[in-house]
């Protein structure tokens, strides 16, 4: 009987520990996300998400280059109880961060562009630059209807595929969004306090 | 002409395989691709590769293809993708857990260093065959290792049968427990455990037998013939100056005579050992290798052993390659004070040293004083040297011996651990010139 409780107590132990694990990999804050109207697009910020941290930011000081996937989705129906969320857009890209071990300093590329790229920048600087250029058509957006935004950010995997020259390969995006998480990988969510698109500032 | 063959060769050396697991080749073309594009957008890889190392320093013995390939990438810019399949080769020939590298600043500006470490699974076991000889003459010689590691600790047990290096011919096992990293990797422990049965040639029995009669002059052969063997040989190796390294330790051995009512004789001695061993390769491809090293066994009977001597053994190894052609020299001298037991007394004629000759016809007792050189030739895998070199005792005049030889030398594409080897070498000798043909693994 005593063995049967502690095998019970031992397997309740197993599982707080598994999902303080996963809670521990991903961030979750209901307003640490402010979208801005800038030119006709929808960009976010996030002041106090850091994704160049932990076992991502070891391997860039040994050198490597580490790709993380972004995802912003625009949701409708956002602080409403009981109404579904609707996605209305949604923009999805691979940024490919290296740390110059000689300049200590970071660079990032956007995969679907190689030619956008960031150079000599801090680790802040460098999250913020891939913020900078991720965003979606403001005109995509329906006009008066309470709006939600979400970002996503995970590390890819290296057998992952990248997005190929033609343009980014939304379809293997979404796919490698939709799938959990593995151990290995870090994965951060951060949300948006409910707005409307004429409430925002640039 | 003494015909040797090599049964079994081929199967022991595939023991050595690094077997990969199969996979769809349009998966790792597209895979290829990918990873090849992620490497161009790394910023380090405008920097170019200095060197490449281990981070904790130690010698692992690795295919010549995956030296050649080190060799390639020192050099040249740093490609990700490259660096990654280096790891994976390294991986399965060490059957690591994990292979990983770092890159750190080099000693020049736009110059990168690469350094690898080797994480070995906790209690991964790995069996491999580091030696293996044999000919029509003496039997054949091979070594089996299973080396299992435990995080800092190795354990490594080998079955051996060795008719090669020593006068005496034997077998036995030898057990080992090395910690390997202590003060941040600049001190190793180790302690080994050796026992072995030993047998002779009739030529060394009748030589020992001859020096034990009374008319003879008074022998400088420490313990005659003994029928086994055990030895316990704690040891510490300290880092000076990566790589040079310094080991120190001591060696009780234990010598049971063949009539095996006769009291044990011992053998206890302090075993010092230094030793450098460094390669370099330079931007055009070119590679030099120097592994030089001195050691020191002072038998004492202050350890309460029954024999007093010290034996000194000096050697260098320098290689030079470039292109598809390479020159090594070598250099061995020794001198052994006292009455040393046969394990310790020098000989010449064996796979490794004088090739074509016959240790036995040399000296079947082995000398006190040894001096060797040697030069090979190599271009590709095609292998011409010539060897010098005398054994004698003190005070007796030493007698220059001679041999020539061609073979092949190198690793062979399935062949990838420790490269084969196949030499036909002629001692130099007046009257009939008998060839020898030596074949096996090169260790």
């Amino acid at each position: 009987m005593t063995t049967l409780f502690l095998n019970r107590a031992r397997k309740q132990a197993a599982l707080v520990l598994l999902l303080a694990m996963g809670l521990s990999a991903m961030t979750v804050s209901s307003s640490g996300l402010l979208p801005h109207h800038v030119s006709g697009e929808i960009r976010v910020t996030a002041p106090n998400l850091h994704f160049l941290t932990g076992r991502s930011l070891s391997r860039l000081h040994d050198g490597a280059a580490v790709p993380f996937d972004f995802q912003l989705t625009i949701f409708t129906g956002a602080g409403t109880t009981g109404g579904p969320n609707v996605v209305a857009a949604r923009a999805l890209e691979r940024f490919m961060v290296s740390y110059d071990v000689w300049e200590e300093k970071f660079s990032v590329v956007r995969v679907r562009d190689f030619r956008r790229s960031g150079m000599r920048l801090s680790a802040s600087s460098a999250e913020s630059w891939c913020l900078e250029n991720l965003f979606v058509p403001a005109a995509s957006l329906p006009a008066g209807q309470q709006l939600g935004a979400r970002l996503e950010i995970r590390t890819a995997e290296s057998k992952e595929p990248l997005p190929g020259d033609s343009g980014i390969n939304l379809a293997t995006l979404i796919e490698i969004f939709s799938r959990p998480s593995r151990p290995q990988q870090d994965r951060w969510s951060v949300e948006s306090a409910p707005f409307q698109l004429a409430g925002l500032k640039p | 002409m003494k015909l040797v063959l090599i049964p079994a060769l081929a199967a022991c050396t595939l023991l050595g395989q690094s077997l990969t697991p199969a996979s769809n080749p349009a998966d790792e073309a597209s895979s290829s691709t990918d990873q090849e594009r992620a490497s161009d957008l790394n910023i380090n890889s405008r920097y170019t590769i200095e060197s490449i190392n281990f981070i904790d320093q130690r010698d692992y013995k690795l295919s010549t293809s995956a030296l050649e390939e080190i060799r390639h990438l020192i050099g040249a810019k740093v490609d990700t993708e490259a660096l990654n399949r280096l790891s994976q080769r390294i991986r399965a020939e060490l059957r690591a857990h994990e292979v990983t590298f770092k890159l750190t600043r080099g000693a020049e500006p736009e110059a990168v260093k690469v350094l690898i470490h080797v994480d070995r699974a906790a209690g991964a076991v790995e069996a491999s065959v580091p030696k293996f000889i044999y000919n029509s003459q003496s039997g054949f010689t091979g070594i089996g290792e299973v080396t299992s590691t435990l995080g800092s600790n190795a354990l490594t047990f080998q079955m051996v049968r060795d008719r090669d290096t020593l006068i005496e011919r034997f077998s036995g096992i030898q057990a080992k427990y090395d910690r390997l990293s202590l003060a941040g990797g600049r001190v190793r422990l180790g302690f080994e455990f050796d026992a072995y049965e030993d047998q002779y040639d009739p030529s060394t029995l009748a030589a020992l037998d001859s020096a034990s009669r009374p008319s003879s002059q008074s022998s400088n052969i420490g313990a005659g013939a003994y029928g086994s063997r055990l030895n316990y040989e704690p040891s510490a190796t300290f880092v000076l100056a990566a790589p040079l390294t310094f080991t120190v330790g001591l060696s009780f051995e234990e010598l049971s005579h063949l009539p095996s009512a006769a009291r044990p004789e011992s053998a206890n001695a302090v075993i010092n050992t230094l030793r450098y061993h460094q390669r370099w390769t330079g931007s055009g491809g070119n590679a030099q290798e120097l592994d030089a090293g001195y050691s020191l066994r002072a038998a004492t009977m202050h350890l309460g052993g029954d024999l007093a001597y010290t034996r000194h053994l000096a050697h260098a190894r320098y290689s030079y390659s470039w292109d598809a052609q390479s020159v090594a020299v070598s250099i061995v001298a020794g001198a052994i004070y006292g009455q040393a037991p046969l394990f310790e007394r020098f000989a010449l004629g064996d796979s490794a040293m004088l090739l074509g000759w016959n240790k036995y016809k040399l000296d079947p007792v082995g000398g006190n004083r040894l001096a060797y050189g040697s030069v090979t030739y190599g271009y590709r895998i095609m292998r011409v040297f010539y060897d010098t070199g005398s054994v004698w005792d003190q005070g007796k005049p030493p007698e220059a011996r001679q041999s020539i030889g061609v073979g092949v030398s190198s690793g062979l594409g399935v062949l990838e651990k420790g490269a084969f080897l196949l030499a036909l070498a002629f001692p130099l000798q007046d009257g009939h010139v008998i060839p020898v043909v030596i074949a096996g693994m090169n260790f």
